[in-house]
């Protein structure tokens, strides 16, 4: 069986956001990035098929240098390949084209199945599952809780989040991409060390054909959000401030 | 493209509606007034009988009818909407930023060379333009976008419009029928729809719930919570990524994969207000927010909040009340 | 080559598992002294958790030497170690029990994939990514000079001054620590040190979550941002408010070639007592006793700065626990236990921050005096659980002195 895994950088917002001069975009110097965590989540489950079932696990890190070391910790982790997409600061965040790049590169691929993470925190554009199984049409699924080999030959089983803590059992025919909400185990942790001996040993294909020139969204502004009705803040210590609210709820019979 | 209309993909779940249909409805009404155009409600069911009557504030509502279109499925609804929608080549299509939504918006926006926006919280028309606002970056950023021509697909987040806007006084024109295409030898098969577990406290019942957040950083700090909501006869609710770390089980969490609360009165705890959170508890009647980010988007929602420490903030908080308590 | 592995034990599969993680040990500095092992079992009756543990110290050493590491990884006793160094420094063969055998095992298990506890995971994950475990942006390292009330300098590349400062994690971003932080500034400042922090070039030290967890592969990522940062800045001795970044930057440091002249600020204010002397402004009447933390003490013998220091506070009068100085307990937050608290609990009986601040209260003190700002937190919520509130005060050392120097309020 083999799976690839899409794995994207993405701004990480524990860092402040910088808006550029331009106010339509981030600023690419102030921009840190981490792993789009839904993506880990996606690689998560790859390799928990991998465990059970001996698939194959790709993995597609796409970005900039960060994506290269996101490989290293793929690698570490248990991926048995490492794609290096370059995707530069301009055509990020832009599911639309990447999908349409990807098509290219992973039509080819004889891949059972395509995982990535249901939604980025960058995209604005719709899930690049999708996107991305309407190009290869194969069908999509996204939302998942779990996924393994169905007990009959060539589907695959899913778990979908539904409303209200449901979820839908669904059964689907490789090959197709599905779009992880959550792996079934938390994504696990790979030693410093493991990742440092894979940067150093691991082997990268590097993709070089050129992302497709489509126009994408076009965004006007990009802003912190309007103040409107916002909570009031309470000033003070622990004492202060606790007293504050222990009378509000008093007040309102909650106590 | 004319006349312009604007379609609303209900969504449903066990013969009931979603309040993102009414939300979604409420949002077509306002354009369609706006643009002069046409306001179609789309549901695609197995049985129409719990919608027929339902009273959208859509110009029509079709429903189209099928066994495999019982529970979303989104192999089935893509066949069926991506042949419809050619047909009926509508300027805006409405789908929820929901679990439904968002499998579809992808797939058909390349079937229909449409434009896809996602989170959006508001949108507007100005001529042909189409102006949209969008949550990025878990609440964080608002992005505006402009689309001036094309069909568009709008993902709207829940909780942007209101659901009285949804409806009307009198029940549209109706219209079931058949889906045009067989849904037979499809690749997606559903097979069940499995409830959650029995599990400790129906959180859609306890008054008083006080939300853990990843700012709670570990399991032990769940228990300062645990004696909070115990004080006030509550309960501890978490976001997804404390249930996904497994400091509370899958059965406390909140949010749009989780459960939709609205207690009387709901303390977050190091949530920072990511909108998959805040869906499920913004209706809650009173909200006070700890968080020691000050820009956090959960403060967009409280009544309240602070940017003290929880770790500090709580077990004092915990003494206040024990205090305001025995004096009673 | 001989090995501890017995001879008796016929070779397989498992064995040689063992030998090759006996291999790797014996590489590390006094590794092979785990061949001494006389399972005397002084290790398991010092280990504060001892009796909580399958495999204690020495059972580990005969496991190893009857070639079952696998046992070890399905026990969970390897978790339960909080870097007391009661084992080691008790052990007659000198074995490093809890530098070497412990963070040694538990690097094997993070390697094969085995698992660590989820919160220590995050920690890790943290550290790794951000500089410290709390997982706030390396840009905020700093910010709390903010709030200091003095000129705190941050010391940029080709920068010099006679003492840089390692702030450290807790005491750069942890609320409950700040305002010792502020104290140690006060300090300097009145005492005309010259004196920088690296801001926000500065990273964890790593001995706390790394050496002594085992995440040698972070401890090495750690040093080398570290050492580089420090290079490019002249200074004349390194400055540290933390007892594991103590350890850390004059030990690993050292082992790894970068070594530097370290000391504790206890260390460093014991030396300037005369002066600090003079400008006392204030009496703090109260019985205080001081508890010794581990790594400032059986590590590394530091027992009579901290107590110096508060014998010339007026109005102090310093009580001892009976387990003090290389007999003390340990406060149960080294080793990465920090992060274990609730793992820890469901295997012990009274958590060991507790049994100490009762400990504290017996002697009859108002004030329970420390020197490392784990403490601080660990205490202050021992204090409260244990229903001592009003009764005893934690204070960091730092704080107290520059209270009686009129310089911060009292607490």
């Amino acid at each position: 069986m083999k799976v690839a895994v899409i794995i994207r950088q993405v701004p990480d917002v524990v860092e402040e956001l910088v808006i550029a001069e331009d106010g339509r975009s981030l600023s690419e110097d102030d921009v840190m990035y981490i792993t789009n965590e839904l993506d880990d989540h996606a690689l998560e489950q790859a390799l928990i098929l991998k465990g059970r079932h001996g698939a194959h696990v790709a993995a597609y890190g796409i970005g900039g240098s960060e994506a290269r070391d996101a490989l290293a910790t793929s690698v570490a982790k248990g991926a048995d390949e490492a794609v290096y997409v370059p995707l530069e600061f301009k055509d990020r965040g832009d599911n639309h084209k990447l999908a349409m790049h990807l098509a290219a590169l992973l039509r080819d691929g004889g891949f059972d199945l395509i995982l990535s993470g249901m939604q980025a925190v960058d995209e604005v554009d719709g899930s690049l599952g999708g996107i991305l199984a309407s190009h290869l049409s194969i069908p999509y699924m996204g939302g998942l809780l779990g996924v393994d080999l169905a007990t009959s030959g060539g589907k695959v089983t899913v778990k979908k989040a539904y409303p209200g803590g449901r979820v839908g059992v669904m059964d689907v025919t490789s090959p197709a991409i599905l779009g992880i909400q959550s792996s079934e185990q938390p994504p696990r942790y790979v030693p410093v060390n493991k990742v440092m001996q894979a940067k150093k040993t691991m082997q990268v294909k590097e993709m070089k054909t050129p992302v497709p020139n489509i126009a994408g969204l076009f965004i006007t502004q990009l802003q912190k959000p309007e103040t409107g009705a916002r909570a009031k803040m309470l000033e003070g210590d622990e004492d202060g401030v606790a007293s504050i609210i222990a009378n509000l709820l008093k007040e309102r019979g909650l106590l | 493209m004319s006349p312009d209309s604007i379609v609303v993909i209900a969504e449903h779940l066990k013969g009931e509606l979603s309040d993102i249909t009414l939300e979604m409805l409420a949002c077509g009404r306002e354009l369609a007034n706006a643009s002069g155009s046409e306001l179609i409600c789309m549901v695609l069911a197995d049985d129409p009988g719990p919608f027929k009557a339902l009273p959208f504030a859509s110009n029509k509502t079709i429903i189209v009818k099928n066994p495999v279109l019982g529970t979303f499925n989104p192999e089935a609804y893509c066949k069926v909407l991506s042949h419809m929608l050619k047909e009926m080549s509508p300027r805006i299509v409405l789908m929820g930023s929901t679990s439904v939504g968002m499998d579809l918006a992808g797939m058909l926006s390349v079937t229909l060379g449409a434009t896809v926006v996602g989170n959006c919280t508001r949108i507007q028309i100005e001529g042909r333009k189409l102006l949209v606002t969008s949550k990025l970056y878990g609440g964080k950023l608002t992005a505006r976008s402009e689309v001036d021509q094309g069909m568009v697909l709008c993902l709207l987040m829940t909780g942007s419009y209101s659901k009285e806007g949804g409806m009307k006084n009198e029940i549209s024109q109706i219209d079931i029928r058949d889906s045009p295409l067989s849904l037979d030898g499809l690749r997606t098969q559903f097979r069940e729809l499995v409830e959650p577990e029995e599990g400790d406290v129906d959180l859609t019942k306890v008054p008083v719930l006080v939300g853990a957040g990843r700012g709670v950083q570990g399991a032990d700090n769940v228990r300062v919570l645990e004696e909070l909501a115990g004080l006030l006869g509550g309960a501890v609710c978490a976001t997804r990524p404390v249930v996904d770390q497994g400091w509370l089980p899958r059965t406390r969490q909140v949010g749009r994969s989780g459960v939709i609360v609205k207690p009387r009165l709901y303390l977050a705890f190091g949530i920072s207000g990511a909108p998959e959170h805040v869906e499920g508890m913004k209706d809650s009647e009173f909200i006070v927010a700890v968080n020691t980010d000050s820009g956090a988007p959960i403060f967009e929602v409280a009544h309240y909040g602070s940017t003290l420490d929880l770790q500090d903030l709580a077990p004092v908080l915990a003494e206040k009340i024990k205090e305001l308590k025995g004096g009673k | 080559m001989s090995s501890i592995v017995s001879s008796e034990v016929s070779a397989g599969p498992e064995m040689n598992v063992t030998q090759a993680f006996l291999s790797r040990l014996e590489k590390l500095p006094d590794g092979q002294k785990v061949r001494d092992c006389i399972q005397c079992g002084m290790c398991a009756g010092v280990c504060p958790h001892g009796y909580a543990m399958d495999y204690t110290p020495r059972r580990m050493i005969a496991a190893l030497r009857a070639g079952r590491l696998d046992d070890l990884f399905r026990s969970d006793s390897i978790w339960l170690c909080v870097a007391c160094f009661n084992c080691s420094y008790r052990c007659p063969s000198g074995i490093p029990l809890a530098e070497r055998l412990i963070p040694s095992l538990r690097e094997e298990l993070l390697s094969t994939g085995v698992g660590v506890p989820k919160e220590l995971q995050t920690a890790f994950e943290r550290t790794a990514r951000y500089g410290n475990p709390f997982g706030e942006s390396p840009k905020k390292r700093d910010a709390w000079i903010k709030e200091a009330g003095v000129k705190v300098r941050v010391l940029k590349e080709g920068d010099s001054a006679d003492v840089l400062w390692h702030v450290g994690c807790f005491p750069s971003y942890n609320k409950a620590n700040l305002k010792d932080t502020i104290a140690l500034a006060k300090l300097l400042n009145v005492l005309d040190v010259d004196f920088g922090i690296m801001g926000s070039d500065e990273w964890c030290a790593g001995d706390l979550r790394c050496t002594a967890v085992g995440e040698e592969g972070l401890f090495n990522l750690l040093f080398e941002h570290n050492s580089l940062q420090l290079a490019g800045r002249s200074f004349k001795e390194v400055l540290v408010g933390d007892p594991h970044a103590y350890n850390a930057l004059s030990r690993e440091y050292a082992r790894m070639g970068t070594a530097y002249r370290v000391s504790h600020y206890t260390q460093f204010l014991e030396e300037r007592i005369p002066e600090l002397s003079k400008l006392l402004k204030k009496k703090i009447d109260a019985k205080v006793t001081y508890h010794d933390s581990c790594c400032l003490g059986r590590k590394n013998d530091i027992y009579e700065a901290p107590r110096s220091l508060l014998e010339i506070i007026p109005g102090v009068k310093i009580l001892e626990m009976p387990r003090n100085k290389e007999n003390a307990l340990c406060c149960g937050g080294g080793g990465g236990a920090m992060w274990l608290d609730s793992f820890i609990w469901e295997r012990t009986r009274v958590p060991l921050s507790i049994q100490r601040v009762q400990e504290a209260a017996r002697t009859g003190a108002d004030i329970l005096a420390v020197s490392c700002p784990l403490e601080i937190p660990r205490f202050e919520d021992a204090i409260k659980s244990s229903g001592l509130e009003g009764r005893l005060q934690v204070r960091e050392i730092s704080h107290m002195l520059a209270d009686a120097l009129g310089l911060v309020g009292g607490v």
